[in-house]
């Protein structure tokens, strides 16, 4: 018996109106790309302001005050004063404040009699998504008051000019949402079909599909078909957004990048189907779903964790990842303009990958069905 | 009533630990989500490949660019020097590169005109921000060392001090947030999936008309996930110690508290999303919605300080900020007893209201 376009559009369309019918399933997976595209966009700013800064000052002079000052006007910190050093750093311990600045009571004295003027400057160590940044700004801090104060200005021999490529503004928002539709695919697409598909061999229907004239690749074919669709659509809806709403430039070609698109859909949506194939119980899928397709999704794909920084197995291992490669094609096309050729290897790879995980799906599948 | 009860934790106890495979995973996942962020991921900039085109005379920029391949942050390119930086930049060839002003830089510095211009791609946002204080650093030092400068004292200087993780490891952030994501994902999605596998099946209907009270049904199903929540805690908490040497400054009873408190406010959403779903994909999608924006929120990744009010608000209701903060707080900093008191306080003030809730809707559907 060979394969039968009409029977899978049949299974297909039982699968829609699977989905349809039930419309939790189908608010969610329309919802979380929204939800998750709103929440990246407006939640993210890698750049860090209203650092609450505790601030004792034994000092009490015009200086000391000109250094709170530079603090607070920096645009950085938010002022809090203590009211002893203990209390600074009962501060930080209590989770009060990110930092804290201590100025000793002889500051102006060494100041004016010639000798640096040191305050102390503690920060909280146990939050990273502020101390970094915090450390970078103390620099350019340090700067200011010296040349307000001191009138303090050291030649530079230099000028050391940066220029920033494909994101001159720095803008986080385009660094994170062209990635984020990987993210929101990965979702869709492994955990989705995984459940649905488990689904069937958990009630025993698939037994009773397999014993109708349907074919086995038939039967993947239509079952799968309208998460690829749900897939798809969430990924037009996460470029739209990306577009209109946080107007995140696209220099590259749709063409390229919806090619990248589909490879990765084919690549995940067989991932899905092996882990339904081997796990056969909704619950037991949802957590390989999770291990092997939503947590590489987010940690191993670069998304915000830069690959070159993990130790070298790791490295390796995200090759066999196709987060990873959509990844490079989705900021590429986004931010650089790449072109199919320029982006050659990360195509080939993925390429490889959808090839494969299709082949292993698949015999799976039917090794699975023979009597 | 203890009896049926018991009864009831027997067979969810079993139920769930019945499958072999099952069984692994729940134990498994923690470890390889521990080693994950603790080892594989960090915002640590390292190999970034660095092109500086310089000539034999031009000393200077020669170790501008030995000190900076001295350090992990950098690799040398590997590209002709006389390519042209930004086709190398476009290519990805090259993730920076330093161009000096005609004539080389050392010469320009003579003649007192300098201008050395840094080209990175910024496509990281956060890297290239790196790459940039770093390198203005080296140049300011390296030219300082080589022109004779003397070092002038600044007049006004911070004496910085990191507390509490004083190398700024990345274990040490990360790993108390994943223990705080491994509590709720263990405890809330497999108690809102258990619950509606009995809806799905049918067998809820066998529960209601059996001789069973409503709480009893209710404990029965939500108690055996606590205990599973709470069972993982010496888990990661150990391998948080051992495995990453995380400290654990704090008291293991203010920790085992709190996260007795957060495993039953995730048992209790993980209930309240079950009377929502008619089946276990809609439970787990629902576990999802819910998921995403608790751990993004959660200051874990992105901080609090930033968001817009909305958000901010998001956060503050959201149990993993409060769970985060305990563990940051406990571990770290050796746990601040009021700190503590108050989001304990704060989670266990969730707990109550969404269990109320959903015990609420849960009786309604049962009738």
């Amino acid at each position: 018996m060979s394969f039968r376009w009409s029977r899978t559009a049949a299974i297909a369309r039982k699968e829609v109106f699977h989905v349809l019918r039930d419309p939790f399933t189908l608010g969610l997976a329309l919802g979380l790309p929204v939800f998750m595209v709103l929440l990246f966009g407006f939640a993210i700013e890698f750049n860090v302001k209203n650092v609450h800064l505790a601030v004792f000052d034994a000092d009490h002079t015009r200086t000391s005050r000109q250094v709170i000052d530079t603090f607070g006007s920096s645009g950085y910190f938010i002022i809090d004063r203590v009211p002893s050093p203990e209390g600074a750093f009962h501060a930080l311990s209590g989770d009060h404040d990110r930092a804290a600045l201590i100025i000793p009571g002889d500051f102006q004295k060494n100041l004016y009699a010639g000798r640096t003027a040191q305050a102390q400057l503690l920060l909280d160590g146990s939050d990273n998504s502020t101390v970094g940044p915090i450390i970078s700004y103390i620099g350019s801090i340090q700067t200011l008051a010296g040349r307000r104060i001191a009138g303090f200005d050291p030649p530079e021999p230099v000028h050391f000019k940066s220029r920033f490529l494909f994101n001159s503004e720095l803008n986080s928002r385009w660094f994170v949402i062209p990635g984020l539709a990987v993210v929101v695919m990965a979702i869709l697409a492994v955990l989705l079909t995984a459940l649905a598909v488990a689904r069937e061999w958990e009630n025993g229907s698939m037994e009773l599909l397999l014993s109708t004239p349907v074919q086995p690749l038939e039967i993947i074919v239509g079952k799968l078909a309208p998460y690829a669709a749900l897939g798809i659509a969430a990924l037009a809806f996460v470029y739209l957004m990306s577009r209109t709403v946080f107007a995140v430039p696209f220099r590259g070609s749709l063409l390229v990048y919806g090619v990248g698109c589909l490879l990765f859909l084919g690549a995940y949506l067989a991932q899905g189907l092996l882990i339904s194939v081997l796990t056969r119980n909704q619950l037991v899928a949802m957590q390989v779903a999770i291990m092997t397709g939503l947590i590489p999704a987010n940690l191993l794909s670069g998304f915000v964790f830069p690959i070159e920084s993990m130790p070298a197995f790791f490295q390796y291992l995200t090759m066999i990842m196709p987060v990873r490669w959509l990844t490079v094609i989705a900021r590429e096309s986004y931010l650089k303009g790449a072109t199919f050729t320029e982006m050659w290897e990360p195509f080939a790879a993925l390429t490889i990958l959808c090839v494969v995980m299709v082949l292993l799906a698949t015999r799976k599948f039917k090794t699975d069905l023979e009597p | 009533m203890m009896g049926t009860l018991a009864g009831f934790l027997g067979k969810e106890m079993k139920q769930a630990l019945r499958d072999p495979r099952m069984r692994i995973l729940l134990f498994l996942a923690p470890i390889v989500q521990l080693i994950l962020f603790g080892v594989a991921i960090s915002n640590d900039v390292k190999n970034i490949r660095l092109f500086v085109q310089f000539d034999s005379a031009d000393i200077v920029l020669q170790h501008v660019s030995e000190r900076a391949l001295a350090s992990r942050w950098f690799l040398p390119a590997n590209a002709d020097r006389n390519s042209d930086p930004f086709e190398l930049l476009r290519a990805g060839k090259i993730d920076a590169a330093v161009i000096p002003p005609p004539g080389g830089l050392t010469r320009a510095i003579a003649r007192g005109d300098a201008d050395l211009q840094l080209l990175v791609n910024a496509t990281n946002v956060l890297q290239a921000q790196s790459v940039d204080s770093y390198l203005r650093n080296i140049v300011t030092r390296v030219v300082q060392e080589d022109m004779k400068l003397e070092p002038l004292e600044a007049p006004i200087r911070f004496d910085t001090r990191v507390l509490y993780n004083a190398t700024l490891e990345t274990s040490y952030f990360m790993v108390p947030g994943v223990m705080a994501m491994l509590m709720i994902i263990n405890t809330m999605i497999l108690t809102s999936m258990s619950i509606t596998r009995e809806k799905e099946m049918g067998t809820f209907e066998m529960l209601i008309s059996a001789p069973v009270t409503v709480s009893e049904v209710v404990f029965g199903k939500t108690i055996p996930y606590m205990v599973l929540g709470m069972a993982t805690l010496p888990l990661i908490l150990g391998v948080a110690v051992i495995g990453f040497n995380v400290p654990m400054r704090g008291s293991l009873l203010m920790i085992t508290i709190a996260s007795l408190a957060f495993v039953c406010t995730a048992v209790a959403i993980g209930t309240l999303i079950s009377t929502f779903a008619q089946n276990q994909q809609q439970s787990m999608m629902g576990g999802f919605l819910f998921l995403f924006p608790a751990v993004l929120l959660s200051g874990l990744f992105f901080p609090i300080e930033n968001m817009p009010i909305a958000m901010k608000w998001m956060a503050y209701v959201d149990p993993v900020t409060h769970y985060l903060a305990l563990l940051r707080n406990i571990m770290l900093k050796g746990g601040e007893l009021d700190f503590a008191l108050q989001r304990i306080g704060i989670l266990t003030l969730m707990a109550l209201v969404t269990g109320y809730i959903s015990f609420k809707r849960f009786h309604t559907t049962l009738q």
